[in-house]
């Protein structure tokens, strides 16, 4: 019996011999189809025992040992949720502790803090290890690029809550966090467990449904609900079982998977699904011909571009038009430049066919008179030296020009089809420098300074949860809780005015008052403001009487805690409101 | 005629010049001699044609240069011969060739007088080895790179030429290698006195591999320095641009030099190595020649980073890689030998500061993806002619590739917004392409683009007319954040109108239209309009539910309408059934629980509420139904716990958000997108109305300009809702009305007003904040003062019943009947319903003496009392 022997054996295992141990596990054949064997079978009796024994392996902490576990993770899961599907909570208490301890223990770190998984989204702005961003020449100025621009942007994915037990709200955000981990170690998952994975997706997938008599699965008939985020973790496991050597059960599953996202209208787990299946008609034809080999394949491609010289493509058009906006400084007028306006230095005649025509004619001589080493401009003279086109020729001259003087200032209005060229990222740079901190929307020269000011996003990117939690804190004492009362009525005049304000703001469509919009501001402002620390230093209302109504203990206690927060209010006298309601014809 | 002037010229050449002089080159290029260097620059851009002119005129000159002259003519008549009946990858060159024949004699010649200097000595040989190659004699080739040392060929200095010379040379040997089997003695494993030939294959693996690897490098170098030499030649020569700007071609032996190395790790299964030798390629600074080559690699190397790795497994660019890696072919181990050469000179690689060096796969993918794309992105074929068809069908495929990988990348992080704006650059290939529309309609709807995303589905719908889920994916953008609620019709009757093809997708084709309808009815300001749609509604959902029995949607949007038209037992029918079919589903036990309180079992509701938070204990719509039955059954004191916990759960759930949004929305672009989104694609939830519940036309409108204000003054993005289903600060604004409310029925003015300002300070111009004020001011007495704020109210949201039927109210206190009338049988009309108003107009009608129509009113408000919800079951969000 191999289950029972390895669950006495790690017992009374020395600390020492962990890792050593963790090596010889994998020799042991017969022991991970019997552990299989026992996830399936739910009743049987060594489950509880085998659960904790993975769970004491992946406390451990030994990489080898937490894949030891992991790798039993798509069959955990699904006995999971077919279980629950069943209703019959009883029986899957282990394994639900195994992958909540499973799920704590990836939240925090080695020393029991949460963790916060990053990811920098590299741009091509920024210059890399692979590219610098001048010889990529222009990038569409759109919205995004100029956001995004010299900055690479960090996103970050937690902090995740500790769970104690699985509800129905929760059981999706770790389960789905759970095969995050499981796909970050995919490498070293045996091909069983692909295989487990395989089979988790498509039954999750397809129970309940029509297709499930395709499939001839017969196990559990109750649909199980599904999250966007979970399949696209599946899938992502499924891309690489796929690629590893599981290529029919692989499909299979991916299509069953985005049958599902179809049926549920998930955009998410669409999106990724069809992008793999387009990307893999390619991959999957070849690893057919080796049996279970990767499908990465790699041959020698050619250097030169596959695309004929004498198409239009957008290089060509954007080459073509810089140097007309070159010759004749004029700003370009996209429909004279694509008329086939003569110009004489190149030959690219745009859309026309024209210039088509003329290569395919110079492609049949190969070769002519050798022109001399190149007095004459001419295409005919450029042609003859090199058969292969003669646009390109002045194409290149062009981008060496380029190349050879970096500081050549471009030009702007470089109409693109779609989206204007920015030339040089200096440029980009400049404009979203200037940009920083300004407020946005109508303000008058006369406004005061705005009271957040948006600071640069790379000391922001910084603070963490904790320090942005420290900064609300920060601003506040205990004096509010026994500041004097107010009276209701002003509180509601006071309001009654803001609001009178906002409507005139819509219903003018004028700029407000810059002091209108600074006192609304500095109210809303200090109520939820993200950078609570400029707040907190910058403005220190002049008539900041903290007011809380004596009888709103209520919101005290809460404020104690950190969470409602009153607002500098400053006086007014009563007004009454403004804003009269004609409702109908009075009768 | 070309090949024919040349071979004359070398035969007059050969026969003229016989003796051979001591004065070497190094003093001709001393002395600076313009013809050294012209010959220099056409070896180096490959101009063959112009070498026999200059060979003569070279040996008219000194008479003596005529070795020389043998090795150029050799040369440039092999390079031409090479140029005419090029090399194909795969294929082997056979046998000897008779136009080959003069270079043999001419390299012969330079090489047997033994006069040339030692760079040209090597020279020559090495072009003779070559020569061999394509000629097939495989170990002849090897034979003379044996003779001489290549290791020994300096880098450093030499002339342009003479790099490539030395790249093709270690290619050349690299193929010879391959193609002489191992056994054979004559190698450079000649110690093969052990028996265990496997090792010695192994090494000879490796030294194949070394041999390619070098002229990879060495190739690099060759060409970033041609390209300097030839902006240095265009510059010198400006302003008149050059006259051969020609695009440098890579031979046959380059190519391979460059890629053979990793090819034959890959092949060998050795992907630890092949990924290596990919990043030491694309580290080199790039050249004009290796763009497609690197765009090329670049998709492979993301391909292989995407597909064959994970996160453990993965090491950075910067680093080494690891010893052992489940990446390589156990079963060829004994691979793992480390770069064993040296070179004097490298190609130069990117460097500087604050270099960005991915750390984990996927942002190494996505950086090679983001190169590779704005490559492909410039080769798009724009013109539409036939004869461009191939080069078009080539562009796109090339790009549709990496705009696939791009969504594997950017889908597994979550980047939806990003992916969106790099696939609508994939627009301009995608003209009549399905699978481009299809991918940026779901990456706009995934960023929460909806409105964009309709547009782009129409498209789709257009070139895929039978495929249902696209127009059902358009309904659930138009019912959900549009709320364009005719199109959304016209969608839905798409899939409906494809009958049995539609297989599955028929019955959410009913249940798709019916929520449409549903929408409506509420939306319906006239009486009429409202019952009309409520039955078209119900037969729709009552298709949909005969059509799919199994789904549990199909039978609860069916009880929920029901419930909506107050046929309270059928409804419960229903809503057991879609419970029996998902147990756990949240939506249909708070239904359930309102339906219970409709029957006034408030305890039996109160339970299920419980049970329904004992799984869903972060759900703020059940919260709120738990506190108004709380008040109900077990006084306002427990409510107002509950109100608490509410707002205990939003900071933990809120507060407890990642440092990401305030990486997003700090930068003014940023924000200035956020707000736009916002208002134009915002998911507008129930917070507006909470006796509404899911949105109405009207609210809609006024939660906007509501929204607007606020947020523009008080900015206070957070520009992603992807929480919870409610904008965060909308839930907290609810929570305090919540409580307010609580305080207003325990008769707390003070209380109540406090918590009502919370939420005026977050939405100031809120209906609903409004309206607790006024309720706040009729608490105290202060009817005036009640009737502004409802006014004021209404005045926001016209439609809101509540405010109506307190201003009815109101309006009759003051003794203006007819105004009060008029108001409430408004209130009436927008919702025919509501009891209290049907009561309260009673009353109305009865002060002015009007008994008859009074008594029906009350009648009709004692029959919608009877099975009147705690909450509008309409507080159920509609979705599809």
């Amino acid at each position: 019996m191999p289950v029972e022997d390895w669950l006495s054996e790690f017992k009374t295992l020395p600390d020492s011999a962990v890792s050593t141990y963790a090596a010889s596990l994998r020799e042991k054949g017969s022991l991970v189809p019997a552990l299989y064997k026992v996830i399936r079978e739910n009743y049987s009796d060594l489950l509880e025992p085998v659960c904790h024994q993975l769970f004491e392996f992946y406390r451990s902490g030994e990489p080898q040992l937490q894949r030891f576990t992991l790798q039993f993770l798509p069959e955990l899961l699904w006995s999971l949720l077919s279980v629950s599907a069943a209703r019959d909570p009883h029986t899957s208490g282990c394994i639900e502790a195994l992958l909540l301890g499973i799920y704590n223990l990836e939240i925090v770190d080695k020393d029991g803090q949460s963790k916060v998984l990053s990811f920098t989204v590299p741009s091509l702005s920024k210059p890399s290890v692979y590219h610098e961003p001048s010889a990529i020449g222009s990038i569409a100025l759109t919205e995004g690029a100029l956001a995004n621009h010299g900055l690479s942007r960090v996103v970050y994915s937690g902090p995740h809550l500790q769970r104690e037990i699985f509800t129905a709200q929760n059981r999706f955000d770790v389960l789905t966090f759970l095969l995050l981990c499981y796909n970050a170690s995919l490498s070293y998952m045996t091909p069983i467990s692909l295989q487990s994975l395989c089979q988790l997706s498509s039954r999750v997938s397809i129970c309940g449904y029509p297709r499930q008599q395709m499939r001839r699965y017969k196990g559990i008939s109750t649909r199980l609900t599904v999250t966007s985020e979970f399949l696209v973790q599946l899938i992502t496991g499924i891309h690489y079982a796929f690629c590893n050597g599981e290529v029919e059960l692989g499909s299979k599953s991916l299509d069953d998977v985005l049958y599902r996202a179809q049926l549920e209208l998930f955009p998410e787990a669409l999106l990724v699904g069809n992008a793999i299946k387009s990307s893999m008609h390619g991959a999957a034809l070849k690893s057919n011909n080796k049996e279970g080999a990767r499908s990465i394949q790699v041959e020698i491609t050619p250097t030169s571009s596959r695309i004929s010289r004498n198409a239009v493509t957008s290089l060509s058009i954007r080459g073509h038009r810089w140097k007309r906006h070159e010759s004749q400084e004029v700003s370009v007028d996209s429909e004279a430049a694509l008329g086939g306006v003569a110009i004489p230095e190149i030959s690219v005649t745009g859309v026309s066919g024209e210039r088509m025509a003329n290569g395919d004619s110079l492609r049949q001589r190969p070769d002519g008179r050798t022109g001399p080493d190149g007095d004459i401009m001419g295409t005919t003279s450029e042609v003859s030296v090199d058969p292969r086109g003669h646009d390109s020729g002045t194409r290149g001259q062009e981008e060496s020009v380029l190349r050879s003087c970096p500081s050549f200032p471009l030009p702007h209005s470089w109409g693109n089809l779609d989206a204007v060229d920015l030339g040089s990222p200096d440029e980009l740079m400049d404009i979203s420098e200037m940009d920083e901190g300004v407020w946005p929307g109508g303000v008058g020269p006369d406004m005061t300074p705005p009271t957040i000011t948006i600071s640069n996003s790379i000391t922001t990117l910084n603070l963490g949860a904790k320090a942005m939690k420290k900064c609300r804190l920060g601003g506040r004492n205990s004096k509010d809780k026994e500041a004097g009362p107010l009276t209701t009525g002003r509180a509601a005049s006071e309001n009654a005015e803001l609001s009178f304000k906002r409507l005139t703001l819509t219903s003018s469509q004028s700029v407000p008052k810059a002091g209108a919009l600074t006192s609304l501001t500095r109210t809303a402002s200090a109520v939820f403001s993200r950078s609570f620390e400029q707040v907190a230093s910058g403005i220190a209302p002049p008539s900041s009487n903290h007011n809380t109504s004596d009888a709103g203990r209520y919101s005290c206690i809460l404020q104690e805690e950190g969470l409602g927060y009153l607002s500098p209010m400053p006086n007014h006298t009563q007004r009454s409101p403004s804003i009269s309601v004609h409702l109908g014809t009075d009768l | 005629m070309l090949e024919y002037h040349a071979s004359m010229w070398g035969r007059i050449l050969s026969g003229v010049f016989v003796q051979s002089t001591e004065l070497t080159t190094m003093t001709a290029r001393k002395s600076g001699s313009r013809l050294e260097t012209e010959i220099e620059r056409c070896r180096s851009e490959g101009q063959w044609d112009k070498i026999p002119e200059l060979v003569r005129q070279l040996s008219a000159k000194l008479i003596s240069n005529d070795d020389l002259g043998e090795l150029l003519l050799g040369e440039c008549k092999l390079q031409t011969y090479l140029k005419e009946n090029p090399i194909k990858q795969g294929s082997s060159p056979r046998g000897p060739r008779p136009k080959l024949v003069e270079v043999r004699k001419h390299l012969t010649a330079a090489l047997d007088r033994r006069n040339l200097k030692a760079d040209y000595l090597l020279e020559a040989s090495v072009l003779m080895a070559k020569l061999c190659y394509v000629e097939g004699e495989y170990r002849d080739a090897l034979g003379h790179y044996t003779r001489v040392n290549m290791d020994d060929m300096q880098l450093a200095g030499a002339p342009v030429y003479r790099l490539s010379m030395i790249a093709e040379a270690y290619a050349t040997k690299g193929l010879c290698l391959e193609k002489v089997p191992a056994t054979s003695p004559s190698l450079s494993n000649r110690n093969t006195g052990s028996p265990s030939s496997n090792r010695s294959t192994t090494d000879r693996d490796q030294e194949i591999i070394t041999c390619y690897e070098k002229s990879g490098d060495i190739a690099l170098l060759y060409l970033q320095e041609a390209e300097k030499a030839l902006s240095a030649g265009i510059q010198n020569r400006s302003p008149k641009p050059g006259p051969t700007a020609q695009d440098q071609e890579l031979g046959y032996f380059l190519e391979t030099g460059l890629q053979r190395a990793h090819v034959i790790h890959f092949k060998n299964g050795n992907l630890t190595k092949g990924v290596g030798r990919f990043r030491e390629i694309l580290r080199a600074v790039e050249t004009r020649t290796t763009q497609n080559l690197r765009m090329t690699i670049a998709r492979q190397l993301a391909e292989i980073l995407l597909r064959g790795m994970c996160e453990q497994s993965y090491w950075s660019p910067l680093e080494d890689p690891p010893t052992v890696s489940p990446l390589d072919d156990p079963t060829r181990q004994g691979h793992t030998h480390s770069k064993n050469y040296n070179l004097s000179r490298r190609p130069r690689v990117y460097s500087g500061e604050n270099l960005f060096c991915p750390q984990e796969n996927t942002e190494e993918a996505l950086l090679l993806l983001l190169i590779s794309e704005s490559m492909a992105n410039r080769d798009a074929v724009l013109s539409r002619i036939p004869e461009h068809n191939n080069d078009r069908i080539i562009s796109l495929q090339s790009a549709s590739v990496v705009y696939d990988l791009l969504t594997i990348a950017l889908g597994r992080r979550g980047q939806y917004e990003m992916l969106s704006e790099c696939l609508e650059r994939a627009m301009k290939f995608a003209f009549e392409e399905f699978h481009l529309w299809y991918q940026l309609a779901l990456s706009l709807m995934a960023a929460g683009k909806s409105a964009r995303a309709v547009k782009v589905l129409k498209e789709c719908i257009r070139l895929k007319p039978d495929d249902p889920t696209i127009p059902l994916l358009a309904v659930k953008l138009c019912i959900g954040a549009l709320h364009w609620l005719d199109d959304g019709e016209c969608f839905a009757k798409m899939v409906i109108d494809m009958g049995e093809k539609a297989a599955e997708f028929r019955a959410k084709g009913f249940l798709a239209i019916g929520l449409v309808y549903s929408l409506k009815a509420t939306d319906a300001s006239l009486r009429s309009m409202q019952e009309d749609y409520q039955k078209k509604a119900l037969g729709a959902f009552q298709r949909a539910q005969s059509l799919s029995s199994t789904d549990h949607l199909a039978a609860f949007y069916l009880a929920l309408q029901l419930a909506v038209s107050r046929q309270i037992p059928e409804a419960l029918g229903y809503v057991r059934q879609a419970l029996r079919l998902q147990g756990d589903d949240v939506h249909s036990l708070h239904l359930l629980a309102l339906l219970l309180s409709a029957q006034k079992h408030y305890h039996d509701g109160l339970n299920i509420i419980e049970m329904a938070l004992s799984e869903y204990p972060e759900n703020f719509n059940l919260l709120y139904t738990k506190v108004k039955l709380e008040s109900m059954c077990r006084g306002p004191e427990e409510a107002l716990l509950t109100c608490k916990h509410m707002l205990q759960i939003w900071k933990s759930f809120y507060n407890l958000t990642n440092p990401s949004d305030s990486g997003r929305g700090s930068s003014l672009l940023d924000r200035a997108m956020a707000d736009r989104r916002q208002l134009n694609a915002m998911t507008l939830p129930d917070f507006s109305d909470p006796e509404t519940g899911s949105v109405h036309a009207t609210s809609i409108a006024a939660s906007r300009v509501e929204q607007a204000l606020s947020e523009v003054a008080s900015s206070l993005q957070s520009s992603a809702h992807k929480h919870g289903p409610l904008h965060p600060w909308m839930t907290l604004a609810q929570i305090w009305l919540h409580a307010a409310e609580v305080y207003i029925s325990m008769s707390k003015p003070a209380e109540a007003s406090a918590c009502t300002q919370e939420a005026a300070n977050l939405f100031p111009t809120s209906h609903n904040v409004l309206y607790t004020r006024g309720q706040i001011a009729e608490l105290r007495g202060n009817i005036d003062e009640a009737k502004r704020w409802y006014e004021e109210a209404l005045s926001i949201n016209p439609t809101h019943v509540k405010t109506m039927q307190r201003l009815g109210l109101i309006l009759q206190q003051l003794q203006r009947y007819s105004l009060s009338e008029k108001v409430l049988r408004d209130a009436v009309q927008v919702n025919s319903t509501a009891h209290d108003v049907w009561n309260s107009l009673g009353e109305v009608l009865q002060a002015q003496g009007n008994a008859a129509a009074a008594t029906e009113c009350f009648l009709t408000a004692l029959e919608l009392e009877a099975s009147s919800p705690i909450l509008p079951f309409t507080i159920i969000p509609r979705a599809l």
